[in-house]
């Protein structure tokens, strides 16, 4: 498989306090690969490397074989990679569309975007209902399912999505992984950073434990479905014979 | 009839002035959290170049100053707030002060403290009669090129791309990064409009004063930047509205204070003011997201 993302030895530090630790990872192009661990684990400080918002004190980051560590924000979106970030954040004073057209910043191509932008809204038609209202007064869900179009709408190569199903309902949680795979079917490789491990084992091809700033365990999911050693990893709690 | 036609023209042509400032200093704000006391410096500078170019036809004379004001505007970004960029809001209000005081030392050095006159559209100087009541044309002409200006700013937001960045970098300059918008270009637009809009207030504050002098615009962004407190600091709408607000309250103190207290008009201005902060602590129209930028 072709290596789209190439993480290696990478180390980030916030003052003295060591976020992550000799992180390894390789995303391959056509994969879910989902990131998972406890809260504090370094998986949003991870994305955040690549994306360009946390500087690297070592390692390298490498996408289609370029170095990208350390570059600036909007030079990472240009190269193909976009950043949903954990708590969703949409701009609450724009209206809906404007939120879509605003993912589309980087592309020149108007007649396309204006038919994905269509295609997001007979997904979803709730966000063409309330088009032109203020994206701040959409609920939880529809605001996940409009900030994960906006990055869609960049053209992207690499979706990263920061805990996509927080604190939303059960059923929302079943749209958005839905969206996710409809993603993945569009050509995008996607990297999530995931809580609900459950979930993650259910929906990626591969998955990284990260606990305590250090990848613990890694694999591909079926094979680590049901295994102690997953558990383990996750809760930094190893059983008696079970070492990672 | 008469004394409220008056009373208007002069509120608004006041309140147009507060808010092309109080706009100026908030187009910077939104995008940067930079309080940038500098902007009175840019239409200093701007009134400077009008005085300089006073000999040549108006359109010259105005092009030359929106000039200066811009490429002015532009090297502060570049050379002084550029790299503070980082820096906590304190850090970077200091650098503005001392961007400030530096630039207002370089005037009283190369051109002397002394005002000098200035009356760039003597045509303006007459009066016009709007039914029974005689205004000011000049005043008239403040409120048409304020409303010009308020209207093309808003079109420039709403409607094209590059406005829409702003709207988004001024909300969550973060996110709209992670959306690709620039951030050295929707900074560098940020303060070539807010030169623009420096120039053409020292246009219209120079034609009412007639003298041009090293603290020419101080006053102005002092009251202006009031406004865009009392508007919602971050806000551009709370920017316009605050200035208009704070020109009818100056105009109705200077109507309604008896004769021997109107010297003191600002100070009755500003406990107005402190108590709406009272009140409304965060403005008349809070900014969304009001958080560090970068």
């Amino acid at each position: 498989m072709t290596a789209l993302l190439q993480v290696d030895g990478l180390a980030v530090s916030y003052g003295r306090i060591s976020a992550l630790r000799d992180v390894s990872l390789q995303v391959n192009a056509g994969e879910i690969v989902a990131i998972v661990g406890p809260n504090g684990a370094g998986k949003s400080t991870l994305l955040a490397s690549i994306a360009g918002l946390a500087r690297p004190a070592a390692g390298s980051i490498r996408f289609r074989g370029d170095s990208i560590a350390g570059q600036p924000l909007e030079r990472t979106v240009r190269r193909g990679i976009a950043l949903v970030p954990e708590g969703r954040h949409v701009f609450g004073g724009l209206t809906v569309l404007e939120n879509l057209r605003l993912g589309a910043t980087i592309r020149g191509d108007r007649a396309a975007v204006a038919a994905e932008i269509a295609q997001y809204m007979a997904l979803f038609p709730i966000l063409s209902e309330r088009r032109n209202e203020p994206a701040g007064q959409l609920s939880g869900g529809e605001q996940q399912m409009l900030v994960i179009a906006r990055g869609m709408l960049s053209d992207p190569a690499l979706l990263m999505l920061d805990e996509p199903s927080l604190g939303l309902a059960p059923r929302i949680i079943d749209q958005v992984y839905a969206l996710i795979e409809t993603v993945r079917q569009r050509g995008v490789t996607v990297l999530v950073v995931e809580q609900n491990a459950d979930r993650a084992l259910r929906t990626a091809d591969r998955i990284y434990v990260l606990n305590a700033g250090a990848v613990r365990l890694s694999g591909a999911s079926v094979d680590l479905r049901g295994k102690p050693e997953f558990e383990a990893a996750y809760f930094g709690i190893w059983p008696e014979g079970v070492r990672p | 009839m008469n004394t409220l036609v008056q009373f208007a023209v002069d509120a608004l042509s006041l309140g147009g002035l507060y808010a092309l400032t109080a706009l100026g200093i908030g187009l910077i704000f939104s995008v940067m959290r930079l309080a940038n006391f500098a902007h009175a410096e840019l239409v200093t500078c701007a009134a400077y170049a009008l005085f300089a170019l006073s000999a040549h036809p108006l359109v010259m004379a105005v092009a030359g100053s929106v000039l200066v004001a811009v490429a002015l505007a532009v090297l502060t970004e570049r050379l002084a707030f550029r790299t503070l960029r980082a820096a906590d809001p304190t850090t970077m209000m200091i650098a503005s002060f001392t961007v400030s005081m530096l630039i207002q030392k370089i005037l009283i050095f190369a051109l002397g403290s002394r005002p000098k006159s200035l009356d760039p559209v003597p045509v303006l100087s007459q009066a016009v009669w709007i039914g029974p009541a005689q205004v000011s044309l000049l005043k008239l002409v403040t409120i048409a090129v304020c409303a010009v200006l308020l209207l093309a700013l808003t079109l420039f937001l709403r409607r094209t791309s590059f406005g829409l960045q702003m709207r988004a970098a001024a909300e969550n300059f973060t996110m709209a990064r992670l959306t690709g918008v620039r951030a050295n270009a929707v900074i560098v637009v940020a303060f070539a409009l807010s030169g623009v809009l420096a120039a053409v207030v020292a246009l219209l504050f120079a034609a009412q004063t007639g003298f041009v002098q090293p603290r020419l615009g101080v006053p102005l962004m002092i009251t202006a930047f009031v406004a865009t407190v009392i508007g919602g600091m971050g806000s551009l709408t709370g920017a316009a509205i605050g200035g208009v607000l704070v020109g009818v309250v100056t105009t109705l103190l200077q109507v309604f204070l008896p004769p021997d207290l109107r010297p003191f008009r600002e100070a009755f201005l500003f406990a107005l003011v402190i108590l709406a902060l009272l009140v409304k602590p965060n403005g008349l129209f809070p900014a969304r997201g009001l958080k560090e930028r970068i």
